[in-house]
């Protein structure tokens, strides 16, 4: 077997020089395509940590009218409390609201300015241990009298509750999209991919056509004559991931400190371990891409 | 003791319907040396080609180095090959490749040593008489020369049956004649020799067994034959 690959690689190299134009098209190709894959796969990974971010900042608000009764309200917040999907429920004063305003509000003094009394209502804060929940926590919430009797404005119910009302959802819908679109580009440029390996190794076989000739002639096996071929068709396609790890890893030290940057209250951030599994899968998908691409030339023009 | 290459019945009709061996029944032993004769179309290389298993009968039994080659499967095709030499009329040698490279190849490519190549292809090329042309390549060879390279690549790996296809057909009658020789001497090696020619001078002065064929069927089969055909 000693010869054998040393003439294999021999062969796939020889090959790679004498039609490089075409080969450079091919890993181009192949190249952007595995780029796509990964920087589509580097913002899905972000993203689900934006998204898993967010709802973990989902709550719901009660807002309590001045005055209502104490025990009134801490029946309601037993009552809450005895739904399996509420994880806590906070009270917070009139007073602990204001100097928790006051704190969000220190780099805008113009605007503490204007208030001289507390305008802000009591509340109950609820936490969730599923934020997707949240409505059907929200709605048992409306529907119990207790509710009624405390809230910050019985004449309009609604006004008394705050929850992050379908952002969660449409997050997940913005970023179900933005999958659907990443994936339907990386199936089209995978085609591509594979139709430009098989037009390079069509043409690897034509430029060899007398020496495959005598290699029947002679009886080299099958498998002989089709290697050189399948390992120029990855060859080309390792060459396509190799470069597209790179430029993954550029893009990911260029943007990333950017972005965090300019939105600092986001958790954005790849781990190395990430990384990692990203070149495996991009090695894996290139060098799939090259044997089926190169595989199919073989099938359809080299009928040994 | 099996025939080393029997035909039964074979039928070959290539689409849709032209007839090119007909009914073709023909036994030939090991160590033979037998040349197949007959006009342009008569079916000549439908019947190499068949021996090869470069395509497959319409119906018949093809048996060859004791392999039945009609039901052989794919991929043991290339050892069948391997039993067999081939010589051709256009040489089909590698324009980049020295003679020496050129002979080596056929060894390298079915996977032999590299000290099997270093001493069989030597060995051959003093045989075929062309150990002072190593390192030429074939632009630099007289077509005589080019086809004994030709002959060294088919017998370098020892098969047992040699066919050649009109191996005299570019080159001129003295040049034709050592070719033949040379066939000659392999065959004494004990390897079965099948030429097909339509060479006339050089069949009737070999004096071997002669298969005649005239529009895809055996016409005539005799041993020690001439060319034959009064024309």
């Amino acid at each position: 077997m000693g010869i054998n690959l040393g003439y294999f690689a021999r062969e796939s190299f020889t090959n790679f020089r004498r039609n490089w134009v075409m080969s450079l098209g091919a890993v181009i190709t192949i190249y952007l395509s595995l780029l796509l894959i990964g920087v589509s796969l580097v913002a899905g990974v972000v993203l689900t940590e934006i998204v898993k971010s967010v709802e973990d900042k989902v709550s719901v608000q009660v807002f309590l009218k001045d005055g209502a009764a104490t025990e009134d309200v801490q029946a309601l917040q037993a009552f809450v409390k005895t739904d399996p999907l509420v994880k806590s429920v906070e009270y917070t004063s009139k007073e602990e609201a204001l100097v928790r305003f006051k704190e969000q509000m220190s780099t805008s003094p113009e605007i503490l300015e204007q208030i001289d009394d507390n305008p802000l209502p009591a509340s109950l804060d609820i936490e969730l241990t599923d934020p997707r929940e949240v409505e059907s926590v929200v709605a048992k919430v409306r529907g119990s009298d207790l509710f009624l009797k405390v809230a910050d404005r019985p004449d309009d119910p609604e006004k008394s509750l705050k929850y992050g009302e379908g952002i969660v959802r449409k997050l997940f819908a913005f970023t179900r999209i933005v999958r659907m679109v990443v994936a339907v580009f990386v199936v089209m440029l995978a085609g591509v991919s594979l139709i430009f390996i098989n037009n390079t190794i069509r043409l690897a076989i034509y430029a060899r056509r007398k020496e495959i000739g005598i290699m029947r002639l002679v009886g080299a096996s099958n498998w002989f004559i089709r290697t050189p071929f399948l390992m120029e068709g990855v060859l080309q396609s390792l060459l396509g991931a190799v470069l597209a790890i790179a430029s993954v890893l550029v893009l990911r030290s260029a943007i990333l400190p950017r972005l965090r940057e300019a939105v600092p209250f986001l958790p954005v951030g790849i781990t190395v371990s990430t990384m990692v599994q990203l070149s495996l899968i991009l090695t894996l998908a290139g060098v799939l891409i090259g044997l089926i691409g190169s595989g199919f030339a073989l099938r359809k023009y080299l009928r040994v | 003791m099996p025939h080393m290459i029997s035909m039964r019945g074979v039928e070959k009709i290539y689409p849709p319907d032209k007839p090119a061996l007909t009914d073709c029944n023909v036994e030939i032993e090991s160590g033979e040396f037998v040349f197949l004769v007959g006009h342009s179309g008569s079916g000549k290389s439908t019947f190499i080609k068949l021996l090869q298993r470069e395509i497959l009968p319409t119906r018949g039994q093809i048996i060859v180095a004791g392999q039945d080659v009609v039901r052989l499967k794919n991929w043991k095709v290339p050892y069948l090959r391997r039993n067999i030499g081939c010589v051709f009329q256009d040489f089909k040698l590698l324009p980049n490749k020295t003679t020496y490279e050129n002979v080596a190849f056929a060894l390298e490519v079915i996977g032999r040593s590299r000290h099997v190549i270093r001493t069989q292809v030597p060995e051959v090329l003093r045989l075929v008489g062309l150990e002072e042309k190593t390192t030429s390549y074939p632009d630099e060879l007289s077509g005589g020369e080019q086809q004994r390279v030709s002959i060294a690549r088919a017998f370098v790996n020892r098969p047992p049956i040699l066919l050649a296809d009109e191996p005299t057909g570019n080159l001129d009658p003295a040049t034709s004649l050592g070719i033949m020789s040379l066939f000659n001497r392999i065959n004494k090696t004990g390897t079965t020799v099948l030429v097909a020619t339509h060479d006339r001078e050089m069949v009737d002065s070999m004096r071997k067994r002669v298969i005649a064929l005239e529009s895809g069927r055996v016409i005539r089969d005799q041993h020690r034959g001439v060319y034959g055909y009064g024309d």
